[in-house]
């Protein structure tokens, strides 16, 4: 995984390729790959790269850094070069002072590590003040002034402040690493193409022997292998420059030389290699922030998971096909029964109970038969060939009109005058019917369009009740 | 021929059968928690036949189906009644019906709902027991037993009143099985329950179902820990959240920082929108009605006692809470000194957190003016600094998944999704708090957070929500 992968990443999460089922799909089938989430990650990345947008941002992002990066590392190292001309140049009067190069080879890597060091502790927040000073940080801010520099897409895309952070302390490093590089270059050259006079010279009272000693430790890393490079007390006493003293004169020229050794050793450790590995340990942590990133993004967590997890599934994905009856309400029906009626027939009613329900409905019939329910068809047949004028037809409301159903009150109405259908309650209900049922009755009526069928409307529980308008 | 004993397909199979509009199409949403299944008071609303099946990555563990209601049943039984033949073969005459009325019409839905049987459905009948049983279903039920496939009965209650005694007795003459089943109510106790009864049916099914029962507990598990990530993710994005919006005036004007903070408050509610999308859609409610006030961010007073009470910290609790999480830091301190410091840094620590929480808390987050020397200027706003809004969002947030986890998916009315006073008290015990405030202080550092923390956090949300389940 690197930062191209992890701009991909976020790029095609954008995009959402794949469903959960893809997902899963791809895990099953990339066993391998189990418990290495940034691996399946990865491989899920080069799975739907085809789909990302081109130009890549993740390639337009990564030329956009190594462009900046280039042009920032060219600088470094010239400003490196141009440092180490001007600290090393010589007039012939007086002798370069070596504690100037010094500074610049020891003491300010030195310094610029240990910032490093709290900076990359302090990564993790938004504003890190150590990254914001840092020359990586505001060198590029600078070339991000020049007109045309960076694209729209790239001022567009915000990486997270841990991984900019990280790449900035990363980038810091390569470029400490080349002005360095250039630090040393210009100590070769100078001393390859000129004759330079070293020498030592500081206001503060420090005696040879001190120096001595404190030289010796800081050349103590290549003391054992490269002796010559270690500054020897007649020299560092032989070259202790006074400005108004006598100057250097005590001293062969020859051997005033002998410093550039200690000098390009200086450089070639504190400078480039502490920096070298400073540099290996940002790359670490970057690597480690990266993959910080990856998996604290939303919707990589949400990858994983789906790629990880058994798809279950307990529904079936078409949608149905259902229907549902949408009328004005039956037009036909009656609010008052009337005394009498020629039969009264009771769907899926018993005999006792249509007697019943008509003295208690005070209705008066010569006949009370029974249909539906357990009658056979040829008993309803029979019912329907004796039947006449005006039929009242009694049914349990909460069992809405059966196909069956409305087949008989077509056979039925083919032989009568008028079907008034009364749907009742249950008897603990004291017959009362549900107005949602009454719709639900009325509805089924409606899809039949019988002139002769009628409903009636009442011993409703509701509020509706006897308030409908019937037109009977 | 085929009989019905010798399934087509690898996985047990049930068909869920019955008269019209007794609750089948319910008890199906609720088996496959699924709340797309059309649910409608009129009958004869499904027309085919609907497969719910049960799998992982996959493969098949059971299928359900919901059928049409039975339409002509009469007529049926009275076609196969015409032929005489001795019971092992009656199976094949109801083939023979199937076969013979492909092309009528009339029969459409005996044939859907036959065929699943005849290709070796169990069968599951639905009645409803809050209405009386009548003799019309004796019909269906001699139809069910002309199949030969193993039977149970599911008693549903679509209301209040209670006939289950009367249907216990006719419905165990006709089924081995009668078992009673409330598609409103969810848990997970009485769905298993009905599994094992399904399981039952046929001694082949019994592996088969009881491997779905733990495939079931499973996916409830994953419900809960997907959406314990997505609260988690809800809580960290709207805590870390930084908004950067360019000003192009010359000044910064009060009306520029109140249009940076409507923004801000925009984009939090849209987050919690989402979520709760998200969330309804893990638990299988993307068809959910309800209604529900919006976050409400506009003149914030979260320290009115209506407000903290209902929705997040009352002021003593925030101190407490602010006072206990500075103690903490404190005491690492004092750890780190080996108790030198008399246990001071615990004592400031509980200062400084507790005072911080009692004036950290009239606004979101102070809008910053950046980028002035650069002479691009922008105003900036986040992370959230509200030590009561992390609360007041998950507290809602909680409250929504638990309710859209404790809905039946057969429901179909609008739910109130209005938050009562006990409901913190449910979920926030003091340890609770103080283990949350932990990782809220984190979220809302700016710094970013380690893929750890976040794992620890689910984990807090998951553990809370399953409590909050359990003791629903």
């Amino acid at each position: 995984m690197n930062l191209k992968s992890y701009i991909d990443l976020v790029a095609l999460l954008e995009i959402d390729p794949s469903t959960r089922e893809e997902n899963r799909t791809f895990a099953l089938t990339h066993p391998l790959l189990k418990n290495k989430p940034l691996e399946q990650i990865g491989a899920w990345i080069a799975l739907h790269y085809d789909r990302l947008k081109r130009p890549l941002l993740s390639e337009t992002f990564s030329s956009y850094l190594y462009a900046t990066t280039f042009t920032l590392v060219v600088i470094s190292f010239i400003l490196g070069l141009f440092t180490g001309f001007g600290l090393l140049s010589y007039n012939g009067s007086e002798p370069v002072n070596v504690i100037y190069f010094m500074v610049m080879v020891i003491v300010f890597p030195l310094v610029t590590m240990l910032l490093t060091v709290i900076s990359m502790f302090r990564a993790q927040g938004t504003h890190n003040v150590l990254v914001h000073i840092s020359p990586a940080f505001w060198m590029e801010k600078i070339l991000t002034l020049f007109p045309g520099r960076v694209e729209d897409n790239i001022r567009a895309f915000k990486l997270n402040p841990l991984l900019t952070n990280w790449l900035i302390i990363q980038r810091a490093q390569v470029l400490s690493l080349f002005f360095s590089l250039g630090l040393l270059l210009a100590l070769l050259a100078m001393v390859v193409t000129k004759d330079i006079a070293f020498a030592w010279s500081t206001t503060l009272h420090i005696s040879p022997e001190e120096f001595h000693l404190f030289l010796k430790n800081i050349a103590f890393p290549w003391s054992e292998f490269s002796p010559s490079a270690v500054p020897s007390m007649t020299l560092i006493e032989k070259s202790h420059y006074f400005r108004l003293g006598e100057g250097t004169s005590m001293l062969d020229p020859e051997q005033l030389g002998e410093w550039w050794k200690f000098l390009a050793f200086a450089t070639l450790f504190y400078a480039i290699l502490l920096r070298l590995l400073m540099l290996f340990i940002a790359s670490f942590g970057f690597k480690r922030a990266l993959k910080q990133s990856v998996l604290i993004l939303e919707g990589s967590r949400k990858l994983l998971r789906e790629m990880n997890e058994p798809l279950i599934s307990t529904h079936e994905r078409a949608a149905e096909n259902a229907w549902d009856l949408h009328t004005q309400g039956y037009r036909q029906t009656v609010n008052t029964l009337d005394a009498s009626y020629d039969a009264v027939q009771g769907w899926a009613i018993s005999q006792d109970d249509i007697l019943v329900l008509s003295d208690t409905l005070g209705v008066i019939a010569p006949k009370h038969l029974k249909v539906g329910g357990s009658n056979s068809l040829e008993e309803d047949d029979e019912v329907i060939s004796g039947s006449e004028g005006e039929i009242l037809l009694l049914a349990k409301s909460w069992e809405h009109p059966s196909n069956e159903f409305l087949d008989y009150l077509l056979d039925l109405s083919k032989k009568v005058d008028k079907i008034v259908i009364m749907p009742l309650g249950t008897g603990a209900d004291l017959y009362a019917v549900k107005s949602e049922d009454l719709d639900e009755w009325a509805k089924k009526l409606s899809s039949i369009e019988n002139e002769k069928v009628w409903l009636k409307r009442s011993h409703v529980e509701s509020s509706k009740g006897e308030e409908e308008n019937g037109n009977a | 021929m085929e009989t019905p004993k010798q399934s087509s397909v690898a996985h047990p199979t049930f068909a869920v059968v019955g008269h019209p509009n007794k609750g089948k199409s319910s008890i199906v949403s609720a088996l496959a928690l699924d709340d797309s299944v059309h649910i409608s008071n009129t009958s004869g609303t499904t027309t085919k036949k609907r497969s719910f099946p049960l799998s992982v990555d996959g493969r098949v563990l059971y299928e359900l189906f919901d059928t049409p209601g039975f339409q002509r049943a009469r007529r049926v039984l009275a076609w196969l009644e015409k032929h005489d033949v001795p019971a092992d073969k009656r199976h094949e005459i109801v083939q023979r019906f199937i076969n013979e009325h492909q092309e009528d019409t009339r029969f459409n839905d005996e044939i859907e709902l036959l065929t699943p049987i005849m290709e070796g459905a169990g069968i599951i009948y639905v009645v409803d027991a809050s209405k009386p049983y009548g003799e019309e279903y004796e019909a269906e039920m001699e139809i069910l037993r002309w199949t030969g496939q193993p039977s149970m009965a599911l008693i549903n209650h679509i209301d209040d009143n209670d006939y289950s005694q009367e249907w216990k007795r006719a419905l165990g003459q006709y089924f081995k099985m009668v078992r009673t089943f409330n598609p409103m109510q969810t848990s997970l106790a009485q769905h298993m329950s009905i599994l094992e009864s399904m399981a039952q049916l046929k001694e082949e099914w019994i592996a088969p179902v009881k491997a779905s029962m733990k495939l079931f507990e499973q996916y409830q598990e994953q419900m809960l820990e997907r959406s314990a990530a997505l609260l988690t993710t809800l809580l960290y994005e709207s805590l870390s959240m930084v908004e950067r919006f360019p000003v192009k005036t010359e000044e910064v004007y009060a009306e520029d920082k109140e249009k940076v903070e409507e923004k801000y408050k925009e984009k939090l509610r849209t987050m919690e929108v989402n979520v709760q999308e998200q969330i309804e859609k893990i638990w299988n409610h993307e068809h959910l009605q309800k209604t529900q006030e919006m976050l409400t961010l506009d003149e914030m007073d979260l320290f009115s006692k209506e407000t903290a009470s209902v929705f997040g910290l009352t002021r003593k609790e925030l101190i407490i809470t602010g006072a206990t999480s500075g103690a903490a830091a404190g005491a690492g301190i004092d750890l780190l000194f080996a108790g030198h410091t008399l246990l001071l840094g615990g004592l400031i620590g509980g200062v400084v957190g507790g005072t911080g929480a009692y004036f950290g808390f009239n606004e979101l987050s102070e809008v910053k003016v950046l980028g002035q020397t650069m002479g691009k200027r922008y105003l900036e706003i986040g992370p959230m600094e509200n030590r009561n809004f992390p609360y007041i969002l998950l507290g809602r947030a909680l409250y929504h998944t638990v309710q859209v986890a404790s809905i039946s998916h057969a429901a179909r009315e609008v739910f109130d999704m209005k938050m009562d006073q006990t409901f913190k008290a449910q979920w926030l015990s003091d340890t609770l708090r103080k283990n949350l405030e932990t990782y809220h202080k984190k979220f809302r550092s700016g710094k970013s957070v380690e893929p750890k923390d976040l794992k620890a956090y689910e984990a807090l949300i998951h553990q809370t929500l399953k409590a909050l389940l359990e003791g629903e």
